[in-house]
């Protein structure tokens, strides 16, 4: 897999991002963050911390909520990964995005794409979740703007409309 | 990133086989690294030594859960979210699904595994305490063979362990035999989710003929490495859980765990705490194990404590209207006393969503009249008290009761459901200026408004339903 | 004529849609061509002389920019309020993690080695870490007495009181430092090329508090100096003062290498290096009748400034008039004192002063009603202000606010009274304690005193030749609403679609200083100024005749076109004039010290579990009078916001120092509430509308900052009989006090039985 002579080399490395299949050629301990910020040009996924406390780095890879900051991008290899970029349809938004929106769950919005993944991953495990579960399951989405409570109503709105769609 | 991604090598072979080849080949010089949540952490920092990695992320013969009649087989690369969706650990191995669900949070549950939470081998780490009392056993594996050992002495000192620079942990094996357990564990963090712990406690005990026949307990982050309390439960071993009993613990306990004062706590803290989660643990022990013969202050709550669970959902129904909500409240039994029951009432309520307080607020009459709005099936009992709740507004004179009308479908119009007030005790002029007032807020503000009165209305029936 | 009204209605965010997609431009998302990484070399000790630098072996030193205090074109300093403040040290240092040089490459990552490859060596002097070793003075660290500035509030006859009062009560309260937190760190960007100039893009506040900074630094004209504010995620007042430093050390970078280049903090070195919470001590005296009437006091307030003078003269001030509380206090004397330490500079962080001065009154309020045997409730309603009523600094309250009132709809929003009666009854067994907490409180919307006459703000509204108008401030959007609010502010007064109007980014080459964005000040004294300067493109239509007095938006639209078709360019300005009214004197701080109030009631219900002493907040009111309320969602927000940051302030946030330095700087270990740890905060408004804000609006930025730490002090000490005096209050600390207040009973119960 390495490229022969001494020390650490580039490799090839291939996965979906948003339904498009993405090579580079990375250090295989470049983070996954950075490569998609850097070498893709999606740079909706954030660093806050670098640490994997934040959350403002999330993504989906192959449907699980992960920290970017935390996936070296040899571990990405063949690997569908859903960024906020992905989520809208062209200039149709996401029902949780729409959501988002109307329910004030965005302030600065530094933690939204992180947030909104979350609460994307939330919805696929739970259609119908309560106000505890949206609470547990954005609990690893530190937001210092909105105190969570409008984030939370906007979680608990897009479900509703996905269920009454 | 306070690391050079160039300085550092890493490889994924595609076999388990390959892999520990490869440890063999250069042992000591490949760190195996698997969701990440710990090793990238310190590789940003800048204080990771290691340079060269091998991922053993994702290899399917780690990441696997074997069920057999006498044990549960977890490969070393399940991740916290395997652990928590695994039927067979959740029903038998509690202990183990609680602390999976309070590492981290979703997005690192899903990377971290359980083999790295024990190799990382950090007192504070969440898992280990469980698979101490679940008595684990370690399937090592490396390019020499397969060593299975006891996971009680895996931990030989302050992350160390007796893995060989060569060996992997290939399974976790937990025997089948806690069903009967009562089992208790407790993290005690920084904050309620995502925080490293400052002391935690996994505990299984069972009583019979009245004593104690076999208790275990391990705690975490009072010691350099997750320690089972050993001494402590040789001396509760065979006897009666009384004051005497919870003395003599809560000095075993402190002879025999070593905290330490450090960023995130105490040592006098995590001394005290520990003591404390111990005797908690203690006390509900005895009060699960001895529930039928306790006494208990109240008939009508004992009665409902055993009834099948739909007749106790039928049982407390009209003191809410929600059926979430008695639901929720059934789970919880038993239920001691009043001061329980309200505890448990309004922590349900909290809990339930905005469609059921809707439901909730359907089962009550407009204020000022008797009769549920249509469409709703309040049972008889609910009526009943909703007619007592209004008392002093049925008293009132015409007047009155026409511009509560009136404004009930004002009220009506803004929000689109019935205005609801607890309303014992207050006339028809006071709940009239209440109304006027919640007309003016926001669609959300009176939303919550209203769940909190139907809160307090809950509150009160539920007295009224204790005294029979 | 649009009729429906925009202003009172929750109209969409007008970045929201960017915000949501991740299309919003952060500064690290912006990239440069040729462009460099910078990276910062700082101080490891608290205070020293710096001997020697050597550059280390195993770095190409040849491929980076090195830039030192030397090669400052102009000024070596941050100029602000004073010009203490090195931009790099030079030959002394007087805190940790002060800059001393700066580093530049094209690899970002060859960064953090070579960081660690600078030797400095220093000649260490003693240092001092908190108010009390600044007090005593065995080391002077600033000026002659380690004092940056003090204030005297004297009103009535203070000396006189205590003979008349049949208590006298006395507390001291202590508060501790905080990070802001905002998930996004500091950055900058800065380009150079002798043409043009210099230009820097920012995570910012205040884009003309770095303009003028970056004046004197570089020695560059006003003109030749360009700040960018791009979207800035959160900032708290943490990005007010301190993003001066950041940008210029990026533009000194830029000068010298000649290429553009990005400086961008990670986690640990924001922490570590930037502003924080002034940590605070604040004494009380006070003398009472025996019906709970304060007859009068004294205040001690004390701030630790950290190294520098920065912003502590103005938190200072902040702090020392709200000192007092909404209360009458027909004497009293207040003395404020910033000290200085040997700690990274105190800065700016949402309150400012308020939040420390509230909480050590709301904590002192609890502690007179358990010494005159009155309900926390009762002392507050007989000493709120009524109208007709002075303050400390003796401003007349004339707007009808009846705080008895708003306390009596909070405990009835709150069930406060049966709550009370059901945890007396509960809390006689059980592991677990519950309480109820109140803090009433007010906070001051703009500068203080003269000083917006001092910032003489200008605002534009600019006829764009779309027909479409434009909002001209350098006032910032960070997440509070500002392009959403001061658009609808236009929209309202021009009687247009909401849609027809927008705010630019805040670019120094194109709009005007409305002042920084800051005191509560940007919906209240620049929505007032975009009102009008909307009002004069309006005027200007009318009166050349292309629109009539009553017109529809497309008319509107038409004229505007023309307009700018004639004339190129149409704008109108409006200058901050202040109100005839409102006076201020600067020498014996007296006079009207804020044009405007809002005035708050918070309630707190905790339960304390007693195995674990954590304290758990089971519901929050917080109900306030702001004026008018211009858009519900955004103000709701603001409010469960603040109240949020000041939950962790109160129970969670612990800076741990060691040396001056905090050890605690990573996520992992400097703790800030997650969605887990929030109950659902309940937020309730009252309007009484205002003269001197747009629409009747009061500032509500900060406001939400005072009130949550006192409010569930207060609930402790109520769920366990113990006064608690500080915070941040940890289970730790409650397990202490309840361990040393057992001890003194048992010592007491001692002593009675010793005497058989």
């Amino acid at each position: 897999m390495n490229d022969s002579g001494p020390g650490p080399a580039k490799v090839e490395i291939s996965f979906a991002v948003n339904g498009e299949t993405k090579t580079v050629r990375s250090y295989p301990m470049e983070r996954l963050l950075d490569v998609l910020r850097r070498d893709l040009g999606l740079t909706g996924a954030k660093e806050g911390c670098g640490e994997g406390e934040c959350g403002s780095c999330a993504v989906l890879m192959d449907g699980m909520l992960v920290n970017s900051c935390l996936v070296p991008v040899l571990q990405a290899e063949a690997s569908s990964i859903v960024t906020i970029e992905g989520l809208s349809d062209g200039e149709t938004l996401h029902i949780l995005q729409q959501a988002f929106i109307d329910c004030g769950g965005a302030q600065c919005g530094i933690c939204s794409p992180g947030m909104i993944l979350a609460a994307s991953h939330l919805l696929n495990q739970n259609a119908d979740p309560t106000v505890e579960e949206i609470r547990e399951g954005l609990a690893g989405n530190l937001c210092r703007c909105t105190g969570y409570s409008q984030i939370v109503e906007a979680v608990a709105e897009a479900a509703r409309r996905r269920t009454s769609a | 990133m306070r690391s050079n991604p160039s300085d550092y090598e890493m490889t994924a072979l595609p076999s388990l086989h390959s892999t520990v080849s490869l440890l063999a080949r250069e042992p000591g010089v490949w760190l195996p690294i698997a969701g990440g949540t710990d090793v990238m952490v310190q590789y940003a920092a800048g204080k990771l030594p290691a340079r060269k990695l091998v991922s053993i992320w994702n290899l399917p013969e780690l990441r696997r859960i074997d069920v057999t009649a006498s044990e549960i087989q977890i490969g070393a690369g399940c991740t916290y979210t395997d652990l928590r969706r695994h039927a067979v650990v959740g029903h038998e191995f509690p202990l183990l699904r609680s602390a999976a669900g309070w590492t981290g949070g979703i997005a690192n549950q899903n990377r971290g595994t359980i083999g790295g939470n024990i190799v990382n081998a950090s007192p504070a780490a969440d898992s280990l305490p469980a698979l101490l009392v679940y008595e684990a056993e370690l399937i090592l594996i490396s390019a020499r063979g397969e060593r299975r050992i006891s996971y009680a002495n895996f931990h030989t000192g302050y992350k160390k362990t007796l893995l060989a620079p060569d060996e992997l942990i290939q399974t976790v094996c937990l025997p089948r035999r806690f069903l009967e357990y009562y089992s208790h564990t407790r993290k005690v963090g920084t904050r309620k989710a995502q925080a490293i712990s400052k002391v935690a406690i996994a505990a299984l005990g069972r009583i019979t003929d009245g004593v104690i026949e076999d208790v275990r307990i391990a705690v975490g982050s009072v010691a350099p490495v997750p320690l089972r309390l050993k001494d402590t439960e040789q001396a509760l071993n065979g006897r009666a859980v009384d004051a005497t009993l919870l003395l003599l613990a809560r000095r075993t306990v402190a002879a025999e765990i070593r905290p330490i004062d450090d960023i995130r706590s105490t040592v006098r803290y995590r001394a005290a705490v520990t003591g404390n989660l111990v005797v908690e643990f203690l006390n509900r022990l005895n009060l699960a194990q001895a529930g039928a013969e306790r006494s208990e202050a109240n008939d009508v709550l004992a009665q409902w404590n055993r009834l099948p669970a739909d007749e106790a959902i039928n049982a407390v129904l009209p003191c809410c209207g929600s059926r979430a909500w008695a639901e929720g409240m059934v789970a919880r039994r038993p239920l001691a006393d009043e001061a329980e029951l309200l505890t448990a009432s309004n922590e349900t309520w909290r809990k339930v969503s905005p469609s059921d307080w809707m439901e909730a607020f359907r089962s009550h009459p407009r204020i000022g009249e008797k009769k549920p709005v249509m469409g709703s099936s309040a049972p008889g009992q609910s009526v009943e008290w909703s007619s007592q709740e209004q008392r002093d507004v049925t008293d009132a004179d015409a007047a009155a009761k026409t511009a509560l009308a009136e404004a009930n479908r004002e009220y009506e119009r803004r929000f689109n459901r019935i205005f609801i007030v607890c309303a014992t005790s207050k006339s028809a002029v006071e709940i009239l200026e209440i109304l006027r007032r919640r007309l003016k807020n926001g669609v959300e503000t009176e939303l919550h408004e209203a769940a909190e009165q139907q809160r307090q209305i809950t509150e009160l029936r539920l007295r009224k339903w204790l005294q029979g | 004529m649009n009729s429906e009204r925009i202003v009172g209605r929750s109209v969409p965010r007008k970045e929201g849609r960017d915000k949501v997609t991740g299309r919003s431009k952060y500064v690290d998302d912006m990239v440069l061509p040729n462009m460099l990484f910078g990276a910062t070399v700082r101080s490891q000790i608290p205070r020293g002389r710096i001997n020697k630098i050597t550059f280390g072996p195993g770095i190409a030193w040849d491929e980076f920019v090195i830039v030192s205090a030397k090669d400052i074109p102009g000024k070596n300093c941050i100029a602000l309020i004073g010009d203490d403040q090195p931009c790099l040290a030079n030959e002394f240092v007087n805190h940790p993690e002060e800059p001393i040089l700066l580093l530049a490459h094209p690899d970002r990552h060859l960064l953090p080695k070579a960081v660690e490859a600078v030797s400095i060596e220093c000649e260490a002097l003693p240092a001092i870490f908190n108010i009390e070793e600044s007090e005593c003075r065995s080391e002077v660290i600033w000026g002659e007495n380690n004092i940056f500035k003090t204030y005297l509030i004297e009103k009535g006859d203070i000396d006189g009181v205590w003979s008349k009062a049949d208590f006298i009560v006395e507390g001291e309260y202590t508060t501790g430092a905080q990070e802001q937190l905002y998930i996004e760190n500091n950055g900058m960007i800065a380009a150079f090329d002798g043409a043009q100039g210099l230009t820097v893009w920012g995570s910012l506040q205040c884009p003309y508090y770095i303009h003028k900074a970056l004046i004197g630094l570089c020695n560059l004209p006003a003109e030749k100096v360009r700040v960018v504010q791009m979207e800035t995620g959160g900032a708290f007042g943490g990005k007010e003062e301190y993003p001066s430093m950041i940008a210029a050390h990026a533009a000194l970078l830029a000068m010298k290498s000649g290429r553009p280049v990005k400086l961008i903090y990670d986690r640990m070195e924001d922490m570590a290096a930037t502003t924080k919470r002034h940590p605070s001590r604040t004494r009380h005296r006070t003398a009472v009748t025996r019906d709970g009437k304060i007859l009068g006091g004294e205040i001690e307030s004390t701030i630790d400034g950290g190294a520098y003078l920065t912003l502590s003269p103005v938190v200072l001030s902040r702090g020392a008039i709200h000192a007092g509380g909404p209360y009458h206090w027909p004497n009293v004397r207040i003395r404020a004192t910033a000290v200085a330490t040997n700690a990274p500079p105190h800065g700016a962080f949402r309150g400012f002063g308020a939040p420390q001065s509230l909480f050590a009154m709301e904590r002192h309020m609890d502690r007179i009603a358990e010494a005159t045997g009155l309900s926390p409730i009762e002392i507050r309603r007989r000493n709120f202000l009524r109208t007709g009523d002075t303050t400390t600094t003796e401003q007349v309250v004339r707007e009808p606010i009846d705080l008895g009132k708003l306390l009596d709809r909070g405990l009835e929003i709150s069930d406060y009274h049966s709550k009370k009666k059901r945890f007396a009854i509960q809390n006689k067994g059980g592991d677990t304690r519950k309480g109820m907490g109140i803090a009433t409180f007010l906070h001051g919307a703009g500068f203080t005193g003269s000083g917006e006459r001092y910032l003489s703000s200008v605002v534009g509204v600019e006829g764009c030749a779309d027909g479409s108008v434009r909002v001209l401030v350098s006032s910032t959007e960070f997440g509070q609403g500002t392009k959403t609010v001061l658009s609808q502010i236009a929209a309202e007064a021009l009687g247009l679609p909401y849609d027809s109007v927008s705010m630019g980014q805040a670019d120094t080459l194109e709009v005007p200083n409305s002042g920084p964005t800051v005191a509560s000040r940007t919906v209240m004294v620049v929505g007032k100024l975009v009102q009008s300067a909307a009002l004069g493109i309006k005027q200007t239509l009318i009166s050349s005749g292309l629109l009539s007095e009553a017109y529809s938006a497309d008319e509107f639209r038409a004229a505007c076109r023309r307009y700018v078709s004639e004339h190129h360019q149409f704008r109108s300005w409006s200058r901050y004039e202040a109100p005839a009214d409102i006076f201020w004197d600067d020498e014996k701080y007296r006079g009207e010290a804020y044009a405007a109030f809002a005035w708050a009631v918070y309630i707190a219900e905790v339960t304390v579990d007693l195995t674990t002493f954590s304290v758990s907040i089971d519901d929050f009111v917080a109900l306030q009078e702001v004026g008018k309320v211009l858009h519900p969602l955004l103000a709701t927000g603001q409010i469960i916001g603040g109240v949020a940051q000041a939950i962790g302030f109160c129970l969670y946030e612990k800076v741990v120092w060691q040396n001056g330095r905090m050890q605690n700087n990573q996520m992992t270990n400097y703790i800030m509430p997650t969605s887990s740890d929030l109950p659902a905060i309940r937020v309730f408004f009252e309007e009484l509308g205002n003269v001197y804000g747009a629409y009747g609006a009061k500032g509500i930025g900060e406001l939400p900052m005072d009130g949550p730490a006192p409010a569930i002090v207060n609930a402790v000490s109520d769920a366990l009989g113990v006064h608690f005096d500080s915070v941040p209050l940890l289970p730790e600390d409650i397990m202490d006090k309840l361990d040393s207040a057992r001890l003194a009973v048992a010592a007491e119960e001692a002593d009675v039985g010793g005497g058989r």
